[in-house]
């Protein structure tokens, strides 16, 4: 047999050691693969070359169509053969070269008989075949067999039909529909596996079906499941159908019991999957989260390290949002930072980073710095993530937290980490005050030796916005001239726009920085050139100490009032001719990402770099884009915007989410709404809005979306007047009305006609909360102090019986809107008394501070004292009064 | 869904690959991931001691066994711990057929074998047989003794 190439990966001399596939070649054993063809089969040699195939197509090779269809009809003779272990790999092979519609034919026959044979093996294998082969209609030939199969008595025949049948439900679902009657029979199957195939394909067949499941659960919940596997499942489903019905049931969570239950199985899969079932439903309450939290600390001591990796994940995820109950593990955890599995050692860090107090941080940091040396990239990028969460939640540490973040950037890293370092300290300055110095300086060091010119330049254009409003910028001025000197153009030209900056905004720096911008003249590249002259000639004078006019000022720190995607659109149509370039025929509107980007994770605060490109989300975008709109252009400045709230289900055929806008004076409701169907086009775009529930609330503008082409969404607005700086609050109820109009999938065309149609949507409320701003203080008792009590107001409320203390505090921050003050929003396991302190500022850029002092009156009455202090004793009354009639 | 199942010798070269709704051109990445992945853990480890990583929203088991290295993907329901199962009944049917823990050369004398054995424990992302005792009788076209 001749084997002219030699397979690299197999080149081995060890005689002894040598492969038995040594030297293999796709077109050497495709000529083996003749022996097929013999009238007199050698079943062994036969498997041999079978065997060959099979290594070459796991090595990841490929075969032509001819190569493929070639052996396809060469294996298909071999059904001649009676040799059981050759029948079996051809059973194999078929299903690997999963032939072509009009080559199935050859072996339908064959394997249909296989399917009737009286040996329980055959039809097992047979069906695994057809199904993986065939299509509709030969489907509807072999669906009696299946049914039959489904509830055969040989457990490894009925597997094989119903595993079919979770893969053909994707391509005939309406054929594998018509088999529930024998799916039911089968999941009361006394065999393991076939109760645990036959559940899946029963929940799968009737996930739409919210009573089916329901009953489904609820038979099985009561009887016993026989695998492991199956019970896993039936703990899925049960949580599904605990979500699904919390709305409407109330008292006992129902079937909770049975998850609680499932903590003391045997099976360590089962016990993981009830806590973590557990762990994620809604509103879980401390009482159903302790069992759940115990057997996964027994989990994290555990010798095995999937366990332990699983237990970590899970208590990672409650720390989000109980940090109070994954406390008690925090021993445990912190053994597991030495773990020499990386992904459990940064689980525990960042898990114990969310759960820690501020009199932990210290020593956390410690633990950290030693584990950083060690871990890859991405796993330091999360832990950075982790850190700065820490730092905004105890501002107080912001210290010995920017030291770390300084310390580590200065060592060896790829450039994401860099970025995630870089942008955390952006926000901590942005964040608090106090770090905003320190904090300028550790970025101005590192762009002293930093490798990444688009870092170099992010850097550089924040030191110019941010480094003017310091108390000294003129020690900012030394390292953002190095630039000019020792690095690339792009650098350069960045820094001499910095320097600029301070130039306008400093006016007895200008003179210098004039001297500065004149030696960049002679720079040898055109940009920084061209900017250098730019800005000498837009700064005016000669160089000396003059106040720059706002006309400049707008020029240079103004924002370009256009979305830059439009900007580029607009350029790359312009044909060059008479006619100059009209910036103002750039639209205005925002294009939001199309459904599928959306859906891609990133829900993380950005620090620098440039803004992202879809929706608009801070108040910032928000203010332009509602500016950019005539009708509201008059309302003055924006004083909050909302969290977008859904006021659609998921999955329907329409979402839509609305945008509170509040002004002084006025409400603008923003509602972005995406059409999800491919064959329709909605045109007229308009939300109907019902106030009459919301007595001082008069609507005066409406702004319809012209049109809502598929997966493309668009806002559409409805604006309100109401009495000005009044905290007007009300219920709104929203309809959402359009003309649709039918679109060919295929060319992507819509109809001429179109139909007027509507579609219900949620209400939405305005409540006091909205006229709210979360403005934290970074040292709580020092603003308390300074604020001073002559605007002071103290009452005592009743909160009655509440679930919990931490539910009564959570309910009173949620009510006000406030910002919670050095992580005083949660409250300790078991405690009975808690102070929370709050702050924020008010319509009409009031200061507010507020301190609730908490205790628990009897068994589950909650009583509140409540102290407010602003800077208007009305804005201290109006606290109250939402927190009375709240 | 079982994305993939991949067996390798100590260095590094691919011995088994199955893909399961893994785009052609992201298995290449998968590959040298999971091998990356292995050389920088898979030193000292004990035979069969599970290690576990996650890559986005999916998790990774992996092994070694004798002189190869077992890697299972897995997404949505087969998190780390279904894995677990996955890889013990792999590694439990791959020791029964080699009779030992396979070295290279053993492997790939038992390769056919191996495959059928695989076939009989994933199908298309699924796991569809779990008792290594079952799966020995199944690879011959044999009913389970259960039965």
């Amino acid at each position: 047999m001749a084997q002219p190439l030699v397979k690299k990966d197999d080149d081995r001399d060890d005689e002894a050691d040598y492969s038995p596939f040594l030297g293999i070649e796709k077109g050497a054993v495709l000529q083996e693969a003749r022996v097929f063809n013999d009238p007199q089969l050698d079943p062994r040699r036969c498997s041999q070359v079978i065997t060959k195939l099979l290594y070459l197509l796991n090595q990841g090779e490929t075969f032509t169509k001819v190569e493929a269809t070639e052996v396809f009809f060469a294996v298909t003779k071999l059904f001649q053969s009676k040799d059981i272990g050759l029948r079996r790999m051809v059973y194999v092979m078929i299903k690997e070269l999963s032939p072509s519609a009009d080559e199935v034919i050859i072996v339908t026959s064959s394997l249909m008989k296989d399917m009737t044979s009286k040996t329980d093996m055959y039809r097992a294998n047979a069906i695994r075949v057809l199904c993986r082969i065939t299509d509709g209609t030969l489907l509807t030939q072999i669906e009696r067999y299946l049914k039959q199969a489904i509830v055969d008595k040989n457990p490894v025949v009925a597997s094989a039909a119903l595993v079919s049948g979770i893969h053909l439900l994707q391509t005939n679902p309406e054929i594998v529909k018509r088999w529930s009657n024998e799916v039911q029979e089968a999941v009361q199957s006394r065999a393991a596996l076939v109760q645990f195939h036959a559940l899946a394909l029963l929940h799968q067949i009737r996930q739409n079906d919210r009573l089916a499941v329901n009953k489904l659960v609820s038979s099985l919940t009561k009887g016993s499941v026989r695998s492991p596997l199956a019970q896993c499942l039936l703990i899925r489903y049960t949580s599904q159908v605990i979500r699904e019905s919390a709305n409407t049931q109330a008292g006992d969570r129902p079937f909770y019991d049975f998850l609680e239950g499932c903590l003391r199985h045997k099976a360590e899969m089962v016990i993981f999957e009830a806590a973590r079932a557990i762990t994620e439903l809604n509103g879980v309450t401390s009482r159903e989260l302790t069992p759940a939290i115990t057997v996964l600390q027994l989990f994290l001591s555990s010798s095995k390290p999937v366990l332990r990796f699983a237990a970590v994940r899970t208590l990672n995820k409650v720390a989000m949002t109980h940090p109070m109950a994954v406390t008690n593990c925090n021993i445990d955890m912190e053994s597991l930072i030495s773990d020499q599995n990386r992904s459990i050692a940064t689980l525990a860090i960042t898990t114990l980073l969310k759960t820690g107090n501020e009199s932990s941080v210290d020593r956390l940091m410690k633990q950290i710095t030693n584990f950083m040396s060690d871990i890859a990239d991405e796993f330091k990028i999360v832990v950075v993530e982790a850190i700065r969460s820490l730092c905004l939640k105890f501002p107080l540490k912001h210290r010995s937290l920017m030291n770390f973040l300084s310390n580590i950037l200065r060592e060896e890293g790829g450039f994401e980490y860099k970025k995630a370092i870089v942008d955390s300290i952006v926000i901590l300055i942005r964040d608090i005050p106090e770090a905003k110095e320190t904090g300028l300086l550790h970025l101005c060091e590192f762009i002293e030796d930093c490798e990444f010119t688009y870092l170099s330049t992010q850097i550089l254009h924040f030191l110019g916005i941010e480094g003017p409003k310091t108390s000294d910028p003129n020690k900012y001025i030394r390292y953002i001239y190095n630039r000019v000197h020792l690095e690339n153009a792009t650098v350069r030209a960045a820094a001499v726009s910095t320097l600029a900056k301070f130039g306008a905004m400093v006016d007895t720096l200008k003179p210098r920085i004039f001297v500065l911008l004149r030696r960049c003249l002679f720079d040898n590249d055109d940009e920084v050139r061209d900017r250098a002259t730019l800005y000498l000639n837009t700064l005016g004078g000669d160089g000396t100490v003059v106040q720059t006019s706002d006309d400049v000022k707008e020029f240079l720190f103004g924002s370009l009032d256009i979305p830059l995607v439009n900007l580029e659109n607009s350029l790359k149509n312009y044909e060059p001719s008479e006619e100059s370039f009209d910036i103002n025929s750039v639209p205005r509107e925002v294009k939001t990402k199309p459904l599928a980007e959306k859906k891609a994770p990133g829900k993380k605060p950005t620090g620098l770099g440039a803004p992202p490109a879809g929706p608009p989300s801070t108040v910032d975008a928000y203010e332009k884009l509602l500016s950019s709109i005539p009708e509201f252009a008059n309302f003055g400045k924006l004083f909050k915007s909302s969290a977008p709230a859904e006021l659609t289900e998921a999955e329907t055929e329409y979402a839509v989410n609305v945008v509170k806008h509040i002004f002084d004076g006025h409400v603008v409701f923003q509602y972005n709404c995406t059409n999800t169907i491919p064959e329709q086009l909605l045109e007229n775009v308009t939300v109907i809005v019902d106030a009459s529930e919301a007595e001082e609330f008069a609507e005066v503008a409406s702004k319809p979306l012209r049109s809502l082409p598929y997966d493309s969404p668009g806002q559409t607005f409805v604006a309100f007047e109401k009495p000005e700086g009044i905290p007007a609050v009300g219920k709104f109820s929203n309809m959402l009305r359009f003309i649709v109009k039918e679109v060919d999938p295929s060319t992507g065309e819509a109809e001429d006609d179109g139909v007027e149609d509507e579609y219900q949507l949620e209400e939405l409320e305005v409540v006091a909360a909205d006229y709210m701003l979360k403005v934290g203080v970074s040292n709580f008792r020092n603003a308390w102090e300074s604020m001073g009590a002559d605007c002071e107001r103290v009452d005592e409320y009743g909160l009655g019986p509440r679930e919990s203390l931490a539910e009564a505090v959570n309910a009173v921050i949620d009510l006000l809107g406030m910002q919670p003050c050095e992580g005083t929003e949660v409250v300790p396991n078991n405690s009975r008394s808690h102070t929370c302190l709050l702050s924020g500022v008010y319509i009409g850029n009031i200061k507010v501070l507020v301190r609730l002092q908490f205790g628990l009156d009897g068994p589950k009455d909650v009583a509140m004292k409540l102290a407010v202090r602003s800077e208007d004793e009305a804005v201290s009354d109006a606290i109250h009064e939402i927190v009375a009639s709240g | 869904m079982i994305l993939a199942v991949l067996f390798a010798n100590s260095e590094g070269n691919i011995l088994v690959e199955r893909f399961n709704g893994v785009p052609t051109e992201e298995r290449l990445h998968w590959r040298s991931f999971l091998v990356k992945l292995g050389a920088e853990n898979l030193k000292g480890v004990k035979n069969e001691e599970l290690l576990v990583a996650s890559h986005k929203s999916v998790y990774i088991v992996y092994t070694v066994l004798g002189d190869v290295s077992v890697y299972v993907v897995g997404k949505d329901e087969y998190d780390e711990l279904a894995l677990a199962e996955v890889i013990f009944v792999i590694t439990s049917a791959v020791k029964d057929v080699c009779g030992k823990l396979p070295t290279e050369r053993l492997f790939l004398d038992k390769y056919g074998r191996i495959c059928l054995t695989l076939d009989e424990i994933i199908w298309q992302g699924y796991l569809e047989n779990t008792d290594k005792d079952r799966i020995r009788r199944l690879v011959r076209l044999k009913p389970p003794t259960e039965f």
